[in-house]
C-alpha cells in the first residue's frame, strides 16, 4: 500500500476524542471462563439473569448461582460424559436461564461451544452436528422431536434436555411448563434417551472436583466458539472464534461505550437471540463482564411479549435490529410510557432505517447507535460513537485496535469518498472456518477479512455501507445498489417494506426487480414506478414491481434477498 | 337453599376471584386504556346501558312476577364476569380488551350497579327490592381484593400471575359448585318453573351477545374485537348476583329471587361454550384466509 492510502491515516481517531482510547492493553483474563469467574466473584450476590415470560412470570439467577451451576455443568461434561478439552458441545435453545449456565459450563470444561438456532430443521441440525463433530447437545424440550429425528444421522453421543422455565421458582415454573405442554402443545413427545439439565447438574455436583482445573490452562489462542454463518452462500460454515477473539471484542466494545456502562448498575434487555453473535458478545459477554442484570426474553415475537419485561424492570440498555425497534415504536404501551432509564440502545444486524432511529430517540430520549459487524469478527467492527457527533445512516467508526480500509477488486485502497469493499484487520478476527481451508482463504487474506460489503468513508473516518457486493446489480454495465432503490421505495407512504434484487435479463444483463409490501392496499405498480422516477435515474428504475403480503426474513429480521432470487431462478428454470 | 356455611364460602371464593382479576392488570394498562377510551367506553355502554335495559324489557315482555323480575334485573345490572376472560382466551378473542372491560366494569360497579338497579326496579314492590346498602357493601368489599390484586401484581409479577390464574379457575369452579349444589336440591322447583323464567335466563345472555356485537360493529370495531365485546357483554358476574341475593333476602323469598341468577349462571356457561367454539372457528377461518392470500401471492411470483 502506498503512502497516500487514506485509511492508514485513521481519520476516525479524531472522533475518539477523550472518550475512546486508541490503544488497548491485551485483555488481562486468559479465557472467557476466567473472565466470567472473576465477574461472578465481584458481583456474587447481584442478579445476573432474569427470564421474563410474556405474562410477566419470571425466574432469576444470581452471579454466584450462575457460577456454581456452570461449574456443575463443567464437571458433568468432564467427569460424567468424559469429554476432553476442545470437544464440541452444541447448544440449541431460545433465551432462557439455562443458556448462561450451559454456555459458561462448556467453556469452563475447556470445551468448544457451538451455537445452533433452535428453529433449524432436522436436516439443518444434522449438518451442523456433523460438521462441528459435536459430542453432546443441550437442547430445549420444545424441539426434542427434531432432535430425535436428527440423532441417528449424527455422531452425537449425549443429549441433555432443558425447559424454557428452567430454574424458575417451582410453582411458577410448573405452571409455565404445564401451559406450554398441555395448553399450547409446544412440548412434543419423544422416545429419545436424554438426561434433563437438572439431572446433569446433579450428577456433576455429585462428582465434585474443582472446575478451575479445566479452565485454568486455557489461553487466548484456544478455541471457544464455533459460530455458524454463511447461509448466504448455501452451506453453513463454522467461524472459529477463540477466547482471545471474544475477550478482545469485549474489551473493544467496552472501550467504545466508556462511561455509558456503569459497572454493576446496568440492566440490559436481551430480546435478540443469544445464539446469534451480536447478542452473544454484546449482551451476554460484555454485560456479564460489567456485572449487569440481563433480562432475557425467550421470544420477542409478537413484540407484545416484551411489554412486561420493559414495564417490570428498570432497563438501562437494549439492543435490537431495525424490525424490533420498528415493532416497539408501533406499540402504544411503549410510546405512551417509554422506559425512563434507558441510557443507550444499540442497533445492528441490518441497516437501521433513518425514520426508526429518529422516532426511537424522540420517544425515549436516548441515543440509538448503529454498529457493524460479522460473525467472522466476533462481531463488532464499527459502531457510532456515543459521545460527540454522530453521522446518521452510517455504521460509525472502527473500534479501537481495528483497522478498516476500502479496496477495489485488485485489493488496492480506493480514494476517499469512493465505494470499495470493506476489509478489516484486528484481534477479533476469527481463525478461519472450521475444516474449510478454501473457504477461509477466500475471505482471510494476509490477515485481512474481506467482508463482501461495499462501503464509503468520509473525511472524518465515518463509514457508510452502500450494499453487499454480492447483491449489487449490474444493469447494462451500471452498478445499482439495492439498498438505494429500497430506500427510495420505502419513502413512498403507501409502502411498508421493500426488497430489491437483480434478475437475469437478455437485454441489460440484469434487471432491477422490486418486491413491495403495501401499507395502502390501493397502491398500484404504476404509482410506485412514477415515484421512483422522481428520485432515481433511468437505469435504477425497477423493470418490474411485484406486491407481496410479506417478505422472507431471517430470525433476527433481515430481509432475505437471496430467497427472492432463488424463487426467480426456480421459476425461470421451470419455464425453461 | 344454600346454607350459611356455603354463603360464607361463596363470599371467600368471590374475594379470591376478584383478587385474581385485579392481578390480571397493571396500573399502566389502565393508563393506556384511558388514553384511548373508546374501547372501554363501548364496553361500559354495553354493560350498564344495554344489559340492564335488556333485562328490564325481558321482564316486562315475559310479564315476570316481581321475585323473578328483580332477579333478572339484578343479573342485568351486574358487572362483567371473570369467566368471560377465559372464554375470550378460548375463542381467540382480544384477551387484553376482555380483561380491561371486566376490570373497568367492576371498578365502576360501586356507582353504576346501585344506580341502574334503582332505576329499573322502580316499579317493583318494596319488599322485593334489593337494598341499596347491601349492594354497595358487597361491591365495596369486593373492590378491596381487586385493588389488592393489582398491588400484588405490582409487588411481584410471579405472585400476581399465579393469583390471576387461580382466580380464573376458581371462577369456573364456583359456577359449577353453585349449579352442582343447587340443582339436585331444587329439581322439583326446576320442573315447576315455567317457560318465561327459562326464556329470561337463557335469553339475557344470548341477547347480550347479539346486541353487544351489533353495537360494537356499528361503532366501527373490527370483527374480532366485536366478538370479544359480545362475549363480555353477554357474560355477567353470576356468582356476585347470587351473593347479593343471599345477603339481602331470606327463606322462600331468597329462593325465588335466586332462581334466575342461578339459572342464568348455569345456561351462560353452556351458551358461552357454544358461542366460543363458533367464534374460534370464525377466527381460525380468518387466519387461514390471510395465510391463503400470502400463498396466493407467492404462487403468482
Amino acid at each position: 500500500m502506498d503512502a497516500v492510502d487514506p485509511y492508514d491515516l485513521r481519520p476516525w481517531y479524531g472522533q475518539y476524542g477523550a472518550h475512546i482510547p486508541t490503544d488497548l492493553p491485551t485483555p488481562a483474563h486468559a479465557s472467557l471462563a476466567a473472565m466470567a469467574s472473576a465477574a461472578a466473584q465481584r458481583h456474587a450476590a447481584q442478579t445476573a439473569f432474569t427470564t421474563v415470560m410474556p405474562n410477566g412470570m419470571y425466574g432469576s439467577l444470581s452471579y454466584a448461582k450462575v457460577d456454581a451451576l456452570s461449574d456443575d455443568f463443567a464437571r458433568y461434561l468432564r467427569q460424567v460424559l468424559r469429554l476432553q478439552a476442545g470437544d464440541r458441545v452444541a447448544i440449541q435453545m431460545p433465551n432462557c436461564l439455562s443458556y448462561p449456565v450451559v454456555l459458561l459450563g462448556t467453556l469452563k470444561a475447556g470445551c468448544v461451544a457451538v451455537n445452533i438456532n433452535p428453529l433449524y430443521t432436522a436436516s439443518e441440525m444434522v449438518h451442523q452436528f456433523n460438521d462441528s463433530g459435536a459430542k453432546a447437545v443441550v437442547i430445549v424440550d420444545l424441539f426434542a422431536d427434531k432432535m430425535a429425528q436428527a440423532l441417528p444421522q449424527t455422531a452425537v453421543k449425549h443429549v441433555v434436555l432443558t425447559r424454557v422455565p428452567e430454574f424458575f421458582p417451582p410453582v411458577v415454573g410448573g405452571i409455565v411448563h404445564a401451559v406450554m405442554k398441555y395448553w399450547n402443545r409446544l412440548v412434543p413427545a419423544h422416545d429419545m434417551q436424554a438426561t434433563t439439565l437438572p439431572q446433569a447438574l446433579q450428577q456433576g455436583r455429585a462428582g465434585g472436583g474443582d472446575a478451575a482445573q479445566w479452565w485454568r490452562p486455557l489461553r487466548h489462542a484456544d478455541l471457544a466458539l464455533l459460530q455458524y454463518t454463511g447461509g448466504t452462500t448455501g452451506v453453513a460454515k463454522g467461524a472459529m472464534l477463540t477466547h482471545g477473539n471474544l475477550l478482545w471484542n469485549v474489551a473493544q466494545m467496552r472501550a467504545m461505550c466508556g462511561s455509558h456502562i456503569d459497572e454493576g448498575k446496568e440492566v440490559v434487555l436481551t430480546a435478540l437471540p443469544l445464539y446469534h453473535i451480536f447478542a452473544f458478545t454484546v449482551n451476554f459477554l460484555c454485560m456479564f463482564d460489567a456485572g449487569a442484570r440481563n433480562i432475557l426474553v425467550p421470544s420477542p415475537r409478537p413484540v407484545q411479549n416484551l411489554q412486561r419485561a420493559i414495564e417490570n424492570y428498570r432497563i438501562t440498555w437494549l439492543t435490537g435490529v431495525n424490525t424490533l425497534y420498528n415493532g416497539l415504536l408501533s406499540e402504544e404501551w411503549f410510546t405512551a410510557f417509554p422506559p425512563k432509564h434507558i441510557k443507550a440502545a444499540g442497533g445492528g444486524g441490518a441497516a437501521m432505517h433513518h425514520a426508526v432511529v429518529e422516532r426511537f430517540e424522540q420517544v425515549t430520549g436516548a441515543p440509538l447507535v448503529e454498529g457493524y459487524g460479522l460473525t467472522e469478527s466476533s462481531p463488532v467492527v464499527c459502531f457510532q460513537p456515543l459521545n460527540g457527533q454522530r453521522t446518521r445512516d452510517s455504521i460509525g467508526i472502527p473500534a479501537p485496535m481495528t483497522e478498516v480500509r476500502l479496496v477495489d477488486d485488485a485489493g488496492a485502497p480506493v480514494p476517499l469518498g469512493q465505494p470499495g469493499e470493506l476489509v478489516v484487520r484486528g484481534p477479533q478476527l476469527m481463525q478461519g472456518y472450521w475444516q474449510r481451508p478454501e473457504a477461509t482463504a477466500e475471505v482471510l487474506r494476509d490477515g485481512w477479512l474481506y467482508t463482501g460489503d461495499v462501503a464509503v468513508m468520509d473525511e472524518r473516518g465515518t463509514f457508510r455501507i452502500v450494499d453487499r457486493k454480492k447483491d449489487m446489480i449490474l444493469v447494462s454495465g451500471f452498478n445499482v445498489y439495492p439498498n438505494e432503490i429500497e430506500d427510495a421505495l420505502t419513502r413512498l407512504d403507501g409502502v411498508l417494506e421493500a426488497a430489491v434484487i437483480g434478475v437475469p435479463d437478455t437485454k441489460s444483463g440484469e434487471a432491477v426487480r422490486a418486491y413491495v409490501v403495501r401499507r395502502d392496499p390501493a397502491l398500484t405498480a404504476d404509482a410506485v414506478l412514477a415515484h421512483c422516477r422522481t428520485l432515481l435515474t433511468g437505469y435504477k428504475i425497477p423493470a418490474r414491481v411485484e406486491f407481496r403480503d410479506e417478505l422472507p426474513k431471517t430470525p433476527v429480521g433481515k430481509i432475505l434477498r437471496r430467497e427472492l432470487r432463488g424463487e426467480v431462478m426456480t421459476d425461470m428454470k421451470n419455464k425453461g | 337453599m344454600l346454607s350459611e356455611t356455603e354463603t360464607r364460602l361463596l363470599g371467600v371464593m368471590m374475594m379470591v376471584i376478584m383478587l385474581g382479576m385485579g392481578a390480571s392488570l397493571t396500573f399502566k394498562d389502565f393508563a393506556i386504556a384511558l388514553r384511548k377510551p373508546v374501547g372501554v367506553a363501548i364496553g361500559l355502554v354495553c354493560q350498564y346501558g344495554l344489559m340492564p335495559l335488556l333485562a328490564f324489557l325481558l321482564a316486562k315482555a315475559l310479564a315476570l312476577p316481581p321475585a323473578y323480575a328483580v332477579g333478572l334485573i339484578l343479573m342485568g345490572c351486574m358487572p362483567g364476569g371473570t369467566t368471560s376472560n377465559i372464554f375470550a382466551y378460548f375463542s381467540k378473542g382480544t384477551l387484553s380488551l376482555s380483561i380491561l372491560m371486566t376490570v373497568c366494569s367492576t371498578l365502576v360497579a360501586i356507582v353504576m350497579v346501585p344506580l341502574t338497579l334503582a332505576f329499573y326496579s322502580q316499579g317493583i314492590e318494596g319488599q322485593w327490592q334489593v337494598p341499596r346498602e347491601n349492594v354497595i357493601q358487597v361491591l365495596f368489599v369486593l373492590l378491596v381484593p381487586t385493588v389488592i390484586g393489582m398491588g400484588l401484581r405490582r409487588w411481584n409479577a410471579n405472585v400476581g400471575a399465579v393469583v390471576e390464574m387461580l382466580g380464573g379457575l376458581l371462577g369456573v369452579f364456583v359456577i359449577v359448585f353453585l349449579v352442582g349444589s343447587w340443582v339436585p336440591r331444587n329439581y322439583q322447583l326446576l320442573l315447576d318453573t315455567g317457560f318465561p323464567v327459562y326464556a329470561a335466563s337463557i335469553g339475557l345472555g344470548l341477547a347480550g351477545f347479539v346486541l353487544g356485537y351489533a353495537l360494537s360493529r356499528t361503532l366501527r370495531q373490527d370483527p374480532r374485537r366485536s366478538r370479544t365485546i359480545a362475549l363480555e357483554t353477554g357474560i355477567q358476574n353470576g356468582p356476585l348476583a347470587v351473593l347479593i341475593v343471599l345477603l339481602s333476602f331470606t327463606g322462600t323469598q331468597q329462593q325465588e329471587v335466586l332462581l334466575i341468577p342461578i339459572l342464568y349462571s348455569l345456561f351462560i356457561v353452556m351458551s358461552s361454550s357454544a358461542v366460543t367454539v363458533w367464534f374460534r372457528r370464525i377466527t381460525a377461518r380468518e387466519e387461514v384466509a390471510r395465510d391463503a392470500a400470502k400463498i396466493g401471492s407467492m404462487a403468482r411470483a
